[in-house]
Parts: structure tokens; sequence; C-alpha cells
């Protein structure tokens, strides 16, 4: 059997274990959240390493991407580098490639997504192949990198735009503490303001992007919108059910009732192939994407659409 | 010494507030943004400086501000060096010769500020 660990800087509260068999082989996937705390979560990758086949990074990102720039996210790296005999890999080796497959798969199979649909993408240097993938189908996408991260009510409508912004900031904003630019721990399990920015959600018929980042301030009522996101529990899709949204769309597979993340699918595939990351590369993660056969999971959720 | 100091710091204010006031994207991002900031150089005792943020443009004055919503300090070097863009805020801010007092989502945005007019 092999062994996928996942560590993040999330909230405990999402811990789980499950047993899955992929392409005839078993894994064991566990996930074990620090609560925010980044001498934890490096603790448990020292303490970890060596005795998993993969470890994946949760809450956290090592890279964010913008127009084929790669800006270090410092406490991201610090905590890759803190595993020394086992593959860490925080999704975004899979991400880009996931995502924009979500994104082509949902306009080609589904009706949800047509070149008329309003985007509200949460943030989108965390996820730029999503992003790409939404202007190349034409839609009308709003990023709120500057909304949902810094709390500015600036809204960035063009790939341009954020390049440029994100040329300016990431490689600083990338060595503070991540704790400052995403909601980790107990911030994660709150709500801040649902009042706030409710304009930007109101204008969007599909909010997408990191689950966090959505719920951050999201309006009490989402009648007829729908959201396509990353990880999701149960609860989550109750909270968004009571608030009438449409349907819910994750990435990545659901196992054992929940949705995992980007980290732990990408470590689950190091962890088949046996190899390091580097080893594998984009055309190696897209053989190995290819084979799984991950295709985006819709849950109808009964709301009324818009 | 210290009166030259201070008119370098004074005169980087200028220059900050030029840069802010005559980037339209920057107001527009700030537009919601009114805050008091004092700024306290720690070697400067006898200076007192603050800046204003109302809609998006910036103003500062030689005098100390009445419950400032953040408050800077540092040596006198450090903080001319953010306001004139020769350094950013992130490095002194991390190694802790710049101390911010304020709200983290204050303080992040300070912090975006100055890299949007001189983040290259």
């Amino acid at each position: 059997m092999k062994r996928v660990y996942g560590v993040s800087l999330g909230s405990s509260q999402r811990d789980h274990t499950a047993q899955v068999m992929m392409l005839g082989e078993d894994i064991e996937l566990t996930r074990k959240g620090t609560d925010g705390d980044l001498l934890a979560a490096e603790a448990a990758i020292r303490e970890i390493d060596g005795t998993v086949d993969a470890i994946g990074l949760g809450g956290i990102d090592v890279y964010l991407y913008a127009r084929g720039e790669r800006y270090v996210v410092r406490d991201g790296l610090r905590l890759k580098q803190a595993a020394e005999k086992t593959p860490a890999v925080d999704g975004s080796g899979i991400k880009d490639t996931l995502e924009r497959d979500a994104v082509r798969y949902l306009a080609a199979h589904t009706n949800l997504l047509t070149p008329s649909t309003r985007v509200l993408m949460v943030s989108a240097v965390d996820r730029f192949g999503m992003a790409e993938a939404f202007v190349e189908l034409g839609c009308p996408v709003v990023f709120g990198d500057l909304i949902f991260s810094a709390g500015m009510p600036y809204p960035i409508t063009t790939l341009d735009e954020l390049a440029d912004i994100a040329r300016r900031i990431l490689p600083e904003m990338g060595k503070l503490p991540f704790t400052m630019l995403y909601p980790t721990g107990k911030e994660q399990e709150g709500q801040h303001d649902s009042g706030r920015f409710q304009e930007y959600y109101a204008a969007a018929d599909l909010i997408a992007g990191d689950w966090h980042y959505i719920r951050k301030y999201l309006p009490e009522r989402i009648d007829g919108k729908w959201i396509l996101t990353n990880t999701t529990t149960s609860k989550d899709i109750e909270e968004l059910r009571r608030r009438g949204a449409t349907h819910v769309v994750t990435t990545t597979p659901v196992m054992g009732g929940r949705s995992f993340g980007t980290n732990l699918i990408e470590a689950m595939i190091v962890a088949l192939a046996g190899k390091q990351p580097e080893e594998l590369g984009h055309a190696g993660y897209r053989a190995w994407l290819d084979k799984l056969g991950l295709v985006p999971r819709i849950e109808d959720l009964g709301g009324t659409p818009a | 010494m210290s009166e030259a100091s201070k008119e370098r710091l004074f005169e980087a204010l200028d220059l900050f507030r030029a840069k802010i006031n005559e980037n339209a994207r920057l107001q527009q991002m700030n537009r919601d943004w009114n805050r008091d900031i004092a700024v306290v150089a720690k070697d400067l005792p006898e200076v007192q400086a603050s800046i204003e943020m109302r809609e998006g443009q910036m103003d500062w004055r030689p005098q100390a501000a009445e419950n400032p919503h953040i408050v800077l300090t540092a040596p006198a070097d450090v903080l001319i060096g953010i306001f004139r863009g020769d350094s950013t805020p992130t490095e002194p801010y991390l190694d802790g010769s710049l101390t911010l007092r304020g709200s983290q989502e204050d303080v992040l945005r300070l912090d975006f500020v100055s890299l949007m007019i001189w983040g290259e």
C-alpha cells in the first residue's frame, strides 16, 4: 500500500484519513491540519519525512504564477524544504492542467458554463490555468485577488493587469508570513463580514476559486449562483445549499465524502509514479492525469438558476 | 546631523505623496481607505510627522497624528529609504528594524501601496 500524508496550515477540524484504490493500487491518504501554526507544520513534516511515499503541503502555496512568471512564497518553500527524503508537493504541479481541463469540460459537457457566464474568480495567482481558461472561453471575469487578499475594492478585469500587479507586488509579498496573506487555522472556520464586497458576488453567475476566499465575504443569499472550487466538506455544501446556490463543482474527486486538495492528488500521483516531481515534469503529470481520468464533480444543490 | 535627517525625511515624504497622488490606479484602489498614519523616526525623537490618506489622495504634515490607525516606527534612514523607494518595507519589517502597529489589513495595504508605486 502507498502512503500519502498531507500536512496543512488549515484547520485541524478538517482532518481525515481515507483509503482509496487508484489504478489498482491501494493508497492511504491522511490529512493533518496544524491550525495555522507554521512551526507545527514544519515539525510534522520532519517527523513524517522518510516514512511515507509522498507529502502534500496544504493550506499554503509554494509558488504563485502569472503569465509564465513564477513567484516564491517563502513560508511555503520552507515547508517544502523541511522534507529532505520524501517528495513534498503543494499541488501546483497538476493544478494548472487539472483546473484548465475542468473549465473546458464544464463548457463542453454541461450547460452551466457558456461564454456569457459572468465569473467572479476570488483569486487567480494561485490558479492561473483556470483564469486563462475562463478568458479563453470568452467569459467576462473579475479577478478578485486584491479584494480578497488585501481588502481593496479593486476588481481586476484583464489577465494583463493581473500579471502587471503580480509582477510589482508578489516578489515582496511572498516574503511575508503566509498567515498575513491567506486565512489559516481558525480563520478558516469563521467568516469575515458577509455584507462586505457583496456587489462583486451579486454581479456574478459563477463564483470560482479558493474556497476559503469564496467564504470570506460570502453573502447570506447567493440564489441562482454556482460555485467552482477545490476542497469542500459536507458542512460547506450544506451551507451553500442553505444560501441558495444551484450547484457546487469541485475540481478534485470526492473520496470518503469529501473532496481532497490538489496537493494530495499531486502527492498521490508522485507516490504512484515512484518518481520525484522534477522527473515527472509537465508531460508526466499530464499523462498521469489522463490515466486517472479525473473530471469535475458536479453536485446539484437544488437551487433555482438565475 | 539630525536637522539634515529631518530634511531628508520630509523630502522623502514629499516624494511619496507626489508618487501616490499622480497614480490614478492607486487612487482608485484606495478610494475607501481613509487612514491616519503616524511616522515615528526612532532616532529623531523631536521630529513629528503624520500621513493622511483620504479617498485615494495622500497628504502629510510635520506634526503628530491624533489617534492614528497605523504607527510606523523605524530609524530615519529606514523610513527615508521606504518613502523614496530605495527599499521596500518588507525586509525591514521582517528583520525588525521597521515596526508597524495597526490592523493586519491596514499593514498589508500600506505595504501594497509602497509596492505599487515602486515595485518592478
